[in-house]
C-alpha cells in the first residue's frame, strides 16, 4: 500500500473517533471505569501485600550462642548469618544489652534482680531479620547447622498464621482483580459491538465497492487504540491523583494508618512506572482488541 | 460479462430461489431484470456479487470463474463491478466528494489521480457544486447521482443497479435511466433490476423476465416500439 494509503487509514481512525462522538465517548467511559476499577483494586491489594511485609519486618528470630563463644568466633557466626540469602539483617545482642532490657522490662521485680547482684544468667544472641517468612524454615536449618548456636527462638506460630493470612488475601484479592477483569471485559466488548454495529451499513457498503477486510479494519483499530489510550491516560492521572490525596489523608496529622500499625502504604511513585505501562498498554490493547472482535461479523458481506 | 449455466440456488430453508438458469450478458449489453417480488431477482445479483454461492451450476464474472474465486478474491471482483443501490447506500459520514474517492482509495488509487477523476465523475452527474455536501443534505435524485458517479468512478467493466429509480420521484427516474444509457454509451455493461415497466417500455433494451426462479422471457425490444404498442 502506498504512504498516502496509509496515512489515509490512520487519519479516518482518527476522524472516526470525531465523527462518531458519542460512541467514541461510551467506549472511552467504560474503558476507563474497567481500567480504574482494575487498577485501584491492583492498588489495594498492592498495599495489601506490603502491610503484611511490614508486619513481616517485624519478625525476629533470636539465635542463642554457646556458652563460652570467643569473640572472634561470635564474629565469625556473624558472617556465615549474613551470607544465608533470606537474612535481611543479623545485630548482636550481647547477654549484658539482654540482661538490661530485662530489667527495665521487669522493674517491679527488683528484688530478684538484685539477689542475682553481678550473675548475668542469659547469654549472647544474634536477632535477625528474614526477608522472606514464607522460607524461613530452611533458613533456621541452615542456622542449625552452625557452630556455636546453642538454641533458635523463632516466632513460628505467628510465621504460620500470617502466611495463611497472606494466602487468603492472595487469593481474595486475585479473584477480586479476575472477576473485575472478565466483567470489564465483556462490556468493552458489548459496547464496541454496539459501536461498531451501529456503523454496520458502512462496513457493508466498503465491502460492496470491493474494499478488503484490513482496510475496513484499520480505521476500527486504529480509533479503538486511540479511544483505549485515551482512556488509559485519564484513568493514570485519575489513580495518580486520587491515589496520592489518598495517602496525604491517611498519613497526615494523627496518621490514621499509624495507629492500626499499618505504616508501610505504598507510595504512587515506588509502583508508577509499572502502572503507567500497565494502563497504556492495556488500554490501548484492549480498546484494539474489542474492534477486531466486533469488526468480524459485519464483515462476511 | 455474465454467464451463468445451469445455475441453481435453494437456500437453506429450501426456499427454490433459482431454477437451472441459464443467462449470459455480453460486454456493452444494458439489460433490464424484471419481475416480481420474490422471484430471484435478488438472488442473482447476490450470486454475481459473490455474496452467495450456487446449490449447483457455474457463473463467470467479468472473467472470474467465481465457483473457483477464493474469499479473500472477492474484493478484486468487486472492484470491476459498480454497484447502485435502491436505498443509495452513501455513507453518511462522508462528503459526496469522500464516498466516490473511496472507492478509489480502496483500490490505492494515486492521489493526483483521485484529485484528477473524482471532479470529473461528480461533474459527470452534474453534482459539481454539490462536492462538499454530505448525504443528508441532498435529495433522492441527488443522492442517486452521486451513487451512480461512485459506482462509475472506477471505470468498471459492469454496473448492476438494483431498482435505482425505486426511491425518487417519477421525472427524476427519466433523468437518472439517461444518465445510466449515456455510460452504457461509453461501453459499460449495464444490469438494471426494475420494478418500473413504464421505465422498462420507454427505453426499451434487453429484457430479462425473472418469476419463480426461472427464466420466463429474454428478448430485446424496442422501446419506443412497445410504448407505441
Amino acid at each position: 500500500m502506498r504512504a498516502s494509503g496509509v496515512r489515509y487509514l490512520l487519519g479516518q481512525g482518527v476522524e472516526n473517533i470525531w465523527k462518531n462522538k458519542m460512541m467514541a465517548f461510551a467506549s472511552f467511559c467504560v474503558l476507563l471505569i474497567s481500567l480504574l476499577l482494575v487498577g485501584l483494586s491492583v492498588l489495594v491489594s498492592i498495599n495489601i501485600s506490603s502491610m503484611i511485609g511490614g508486619v513481616e519486618n517485624k519478625n525476629e528470630v533470636i539465635v542463642y550462642l554457646q556458652e563460652g563463644t570467643t569473640d572472634m568466633e561470635v564474629s565469625e557466626l556473624y558472617g556465615e548469618l549474613i551470607r544465608i540469602d533470606n537474612v535481611a539483617e543479623a545485630k548482636f545482642y550481647s547477654k549484658e544489652e539482654a540482661f538490661e532490657d530485662l530489667k527495665g522490662n521487669m522493674s517491679d521485680y527488683e528484688m530478684v534482680f538484685e539477689s542475682l547482684g553481678e550473675d548475668n544468667p542469659l547469654i549472647d544472641a544474634y536477632r535477625i531479620k528474614v526477608k522472606d517468612i514464607s522460607t524461613i524454615e530452611d533458613t533456621l536449618a541452615q542456622i542449625n547447622m552452625m557452630q556455636h548456636v546453642e538454641k533458635i527462638r523463632a516466632p513460628m506460630d505467628f510465621v504460620n498464621t500470617l502466611m495463611e493470612f497472606r494466602h487468603i488475601i492472595t487469593i481474595i484479592c486475585g479473584v477480586i482483580i479476575l472477576a473485575l477483569i472478565i466483567i470489564s471485559l465483556v462490556i468493552i466488548a458489548n459496547t464496541t459491538k454496539a459501536s461498531v454495529f451501529a456503523r454496520r451499513a458502512e462496513i457493508q457498503i466498503m465491502k460492496y465497492v470491493g474494499a478488503t477486510n484490513l482496510f475496513i479494519r484499520i480505521p476500527f483499530f486504529v480509533e479503538g487504540m486511540l479511544t483505549g489510550l485515551f482512556a488509559g491516560i485519564v484513568a493514570l492521572v485519575v489513580t495518580w491523583l486520587s491515589y496520592d490525596a489518598l495517602v496525604n489523608l491517611l498519613t497526615q496529622g494523627t496518621n490514621v494508618m499509624a495507629i492500626f500499625g499499618m505504616t508501610s502504604i505504598v507510595k504512587f511513585g515506588d509502583v508508577a512506572l509499572p502502572v503507567i505501562l500497565a494502563y497504556l498498554v492495556a488500554g490501548t490493547f484492549f480498546g484494539a482488541l474489542g474492534t477486531v472482535f466486533s469488526t468480524r461479523k459485519h464483515l462476511n458481506v | 460479462m455474465i454467464e451463468m449455466r445451469d445455475v441453481s440456488v435453494i437456500y437453506s430453508g429450501g426456499v427454490d430461489a433459482l431454477h437451472h438458469v441459464n443467462l449470459k450478458i455480453n460486454d456493452g449489453d444494458f439489460a433490464f431484470v424484471v419481475g416480481p417480488s420474490g422471484a430471484g431477482k435478488s438472488t442473482m445479483i447476490k450470486l454475481i456479487l459473490k455474496e452467495i454461492d450456487p446449490s449447483s451450476g457455474s457463473i463467470y464474472v467479468n472473467g472470474y470463474n467465481l465457483n473457483k474465486l477464493r474469499r479473500r478474491r472477492v474484493p478484486a471482483l468487486r472492484r470491476t463491478i459498480g454497484f447502485v443501490f435502491q436505498d443509495f447506500r452513501l455513507i453518511p459520514s462522508m462528503t459526496v466528494y469522500e464516498n466516490i474517492a473511496f472507492v478509489l482509495r480502496v483500490v490505492d488509487a494515486p492521489p493526483k489521480y483521485i484529485k484528477k477523476r473524482v471532479p470529473y465523475v461528480i461533474k459527470l452527474v452534474g453534482l459539481s457544486d454539490k462536492e462538499k455536501n454530505y448525504p443528508n443534505e441532498l435529495s433522492g435524485g441527488e443522492m442517486q447521482r452521486v451513487a451512480i458517479a461512485r459506482a462509475l468512478v472506477n471505470d468498471p467493466q459492469l454496473i448492476i443497479a438494483d431498482e435505482p429509480t425505486g426511491n425518487i420521484d417519477p421525472e427524476l427516474s427519466y433523468e437518472i435511466m439517461e444518465l445510466l444509457q449515456s455510460i452504457n454509451e461509453i461501453g459499460t455493461t449495464i444490469l438494471m433490476v426494475t420494478h418500473e415497466h413504464s421505465l422498462v417500455r420507454h427505453f426499451g433494451g434487453r429484457i430479462i423476465n425473472i418469476n419463480q426462479g426461472e427464466i420466463v422471457f429474454d428478448e430485446i425490444v424496442g422501446g419506443n416500439l412497445i410504448n407505441e404498442s
